[in-house]
């Protein structure tokens, strides 16, 4: 069995809200572990999912794609996704890429959760 | 642990010493981010299409050098020609693939493919 590079926890806030913890790098190899788990959160209605990216530590074009993937997933059963935490790593990714314009991030999850 | 997955460790690990030596400062660390990420990119595409999990002598050669302020990364490998890639512009927001190659071009200073015979070589160039 292949080495898990990216472990992703899941919880339900009292509101609601998916919050999605992906630890470690969410790149070609662990942006699987992340499309599984969001699969997994769109499940049952309208989602509103919360990816928080403390824990990553470095993240690819493959990673950034699941997010995408995720984005799509989420919008497509009328739910929404936002982003929490992004490390100095991921914030230049997200604008070098423009991707920015379309991922609004927070600072903390706190923060995500607030009018969502 | 995959081939894949223990080259690029292999990659970060490598930048992780560069960094160490480079010193502290915003303006290394933003160049080393963006290093980082062209080195994974790049290092990603010659570990999957150059060394197939099921080949038989699998071999990717790289180097590392930090010299007078700039990092130069070189990658070797046997395997088919990427070049047609090369020129990929940077796909649309609503894509899920297609990044790699152009961020790698957005971020370094030099990105040199050469192909010699059946030898491919990635020359990876950033100052600090």
């Amino acid at each position: 069995m292949d080495h898990v590079t990216l472990d992703v926890e899941s919880r339900k806030t009292d509101t609601g809200v998916t919050v999605l913890a992906p630890v470690g790098r969410l790149d070609v190899v662990g942006a699987p572990a992340l499309k599984e788990a969001v699969s997994e959160a769109v499940k049952d209605g309208q989602p509103r999912l919360i990816i928080d990216l403390e824990g990553v530590s470095f993240v690819d074009s493959s990673g950034l794609g699941s997010v995408v993937a995720a984005l799509k997933q989420v919008r497509s059963s009328k739910g929404d996704l936002r982003l929490a935490a992004p490390n100095q790593q991921v914030r230049v990714v997200l604008e070098l890429t423009t991707l920015d314009r379309v991922f609004p991030y927070y600072a903390t999850v706190e923060e995500a959760l607030t009018d969502f | 642990m995959t081939r894949l997955q223990s080259g690029l460790d292999t990659l970060h690990e490598s930048v992780e010493l560069a960094r160490r030596h480079a010193g502290a400062g915003p303006t290394h660390e933003l160049a080393l981010i963006q290093f980082e990420l062209a080195l994974a990119e790049i290092g990603t595409n010659v570990l999957l299409y150059a060394l197939p999990e099921d080949s038989i002598e699998p071999r990717v050669d790289f180097e590392l050098k930090l010299e007078a302020e700039t990092l130069t990364a070189l990658l070797t490998d046997w395997g088919p020609p990427l070049h047609n890639q090369l020129t990929q512009a940077m796909p649309g927001l609503s894509s899920e693939d297609g990044r790699g190659l152009a961020i790698a071009r957005k971020v370094l200073d030099e990105l040199g493919y050469e192909r010699e015979g059946e030898v491919n070589t990635w020359r990876l160039v950033k100052r600090l």
